[in-house]
């Protein structure tokens, strides 16, 4: 046990975090699971850490805006022809999603051949890792993240694939960043697949419930326990949605 | 002398309850576990040191934990090797841990690096190359001689943050110097059998070490850790090894040691893995893991 790092001060950013990230996977999250492509935030994911070590190829700067700018409009590139792909070749989406993130990941370890030592940690710039988040940059991510929901929200029924795929990709790209791939694939993905099956009127507050618990007993977890608080929510939001499970049986939906 | 000894006891379970408030002991970060070694070397029960990354572990890498940050916050020195070599996480652990006084720039941030001739800087910093590490090689602690060249600034800075004990400090680096210049005779001599002797390298994390013994490298078999080798790369190692045999592969402790098997299997050269620094966590000792270091790198040659 180790009650030192049960510190708010530690604590309180990545929860924000939580919360920010989980305001836009939830819903999209279930649009995601609907239609059956659950590895896309990875493939987006990957796709705009490709932008960003091709902008360092380039000769962009590797930190600040710049790389931010190009990890964006790769990612929304990516989705665009995803989408595209989607309506082409739809029911082999998943397989073309797949190796999409497959060659995206690999044109980086390509990129970064001939490149001793030099950008080893380009790879894990758009990795976030909880813990390390600040407060402004959760502003940032917070505006970002209501825009995306608030569209979202009012125009999801003409915005078309097309438009979820971007808006989708908008969402990745800010939240893999702050909370990094595994999170953003479990906050994603769990809540919705706790909660197929619910009635439109008690799946939303079931999945925030579900999302809010894990997080915060992740990171209450990973204090006690002196673990990576990532891994440690990771496992907390699948114990929370398999509980939620348990608790509300499915006829109560 | 019954009653007195229980008295002691008294304070020392006391003191141990409330460590902060009775004993005021300097709270030292180090980021690896080599400098925490050395700074309980001059430090003793004066300090208490808590180190960031274990022996196993690569000190490029970290996993944020809470009480990583806790420490950092409540830390009075922070003693790191510098030269980039914690780039990826320490401007983000001194930004979360808003600790002033182990802020760079002030007396209680100390890095190693700063006290040592770098191998390996490149000559022009050209972009194409890749800029991380453009001071050079990081991991200096592998030569002993650096490691006696860092107790000295380090002494000093101890000094300088903590100036009541001063004189504790002082003894603690006088010890250690006399007691480290016997050890690096010893070690060399000893580890002279192998000097000028061929070596193939997983990684160029031995650079120092290799400087202090006289080694001579000839190649390094996977320049970007984690990044399969192109097979040109590994033609050319087999070319070279051809012109200018090896005597053995030097891998490190805590790498994927597959590369190294794969060219062993290739060569039949034997391979030789060093653990990669002190296990400061189960108590070892600077002086116990040179000396491992040199039973190791002994062992093909003798």
């Amino acid at each position: 046990m180790n009650v030192e790092g049960l510190d708010t001060s530690i604590l309180a950013p990545a929860f924000v975090a939580g919360l920010i990230v989980l305001m836009t996977h939830i819903p999209l999250g279930h649009e995601v699971l609907r239609r059956g492509i659950i590895f896309i935030d990875i493939a987006v994911a990957q796709i705009a850490g490709l932008g960003v070590i091709i902008a360092y190829t380039l000769g962009w700067e590797e930190h600040g805006s710049e790389s931010q700018i190009a990890a964006v409009i790769s990612a929304l590139l990516g989705a665009w022809v995803l989408s595209s792909l989607e309506k082409k070749y739809g029911k082999h989406q998943e397989a073309l999603i797949g190796t999409s993130f497959i060659l995206a990941s690999t044109g980086g370890i390509l990129l970064l051949a001939n490149n001793p030592h030099g950008g080893e940690h380009l790879k894990e710039l758009l990795v976030g890792q909880i813990l390390w988040v600040e407060w402004k940059q959760l502003l940032y991510a917070a505006v970002i993240s209501l825009l995306v929901l608030f569209v979202w929200a009012r125009f999801r029924s003409r915005i078309g694939s097309l438009g979820f795929y971007l808006l989708f990709a908008i969402a990745v790209t800010v939240s893999v960043q702050l909370v990094g791939v595994y999170l953003v694939f479990t906050s994603l993905i769990v809540p919705a697949l706790a909660t197929t099956g619910y009635s439109a009127r008690s799946w939303p507050g079931l999945s925030v419930l579900i999302g809010i618990s894990g997080y915060a007993s992740g990171l209450i977890l990973s204090a006690l326990l002196d673990l990576p608080s990532g891994a440690v929510i990771v496992w907390t939001i699948v114990v929370s949605a398999l509980l939620a499970k348990l608790v509300i049986p499915l006829k109560a939906r | 002398m019954r009653a007195r000894s229980s008295i002691t006891f008294a304070v020392v379970v006391f003191v141990s309850f409330f460590p902060g408030v009775a004993l005021a002991t300097l709270n030292v970060f180090a980021c690896e576990p080599e400098w925490a070694a050395l700074v309980k070397e001059l430090g003793g029960d004066r300090v208490e040191v808590y180190s960031a990354t274990t022996a196993r572990q690569d000190p490029h890498q970290i996993q944020a934990r809470p009480s990583l940050i806790a420490k950092a916050r409540k830390a009075d020195l922070l003693v790191c090797t510098g030269a980039e070599l914690e780039i990826g996480w320490l401007p983000l652990l001194l930004r979360k841990a808003g600790n002033a006084r182990i802020q760079v720039g002030q007396a209680g941030h100390f890095l190693a690096s700063e006290y040592i001739d770098m191998l390996e800087v490149p000559d022009k910093l050209d972009r194409s190359l890749g800029d991380i590490h453009a001071s050079g090689n990081p991991h200096v602690h592998t030569d002993p001689r650096n490691i006696l060249r860092v107790a000295d600034p380090l002494n000093q800075r101890l000094k300088a943050v903590d100036p009541d004990h001063a004189d504790s400090y002082q003894q603690g680096y006088r010890a250690f110097k006399a007691k480290w210049q016997d050890a690096i005779d010893n070690w060399s001599q000893r580890a002279a059998v192998v000097q000028g002797e061929n070596i193939i390298v997983h990684h160029d994390y031995w650079s120092y070490f290799i400087h202090w013994l006289g080694l001579n490298k000839v190649a390094t078999l996977e320049p970007v850790i984690g990044v399969s080798p192109s097979t040109r790369h590994l033609a050319q190692v087999k070319q070279l090894l051809e012109k200018q045999p090896a005597v053995m592969i030097v891998d490190t402790s805590y790498l994927n040691d597959r590369p190294v098997m794969w060219l062993s299997d290739q060569t039949d050269l034997p391979v030789v893995t060093l653990p990669a620094t002190v296990d400061y966590h189960s108590g070892e000792t600077l002086q116990e893991w040179f000396e491992q270091l040199v039973v190791l790198i002994r062992e093909p040659v003798k």
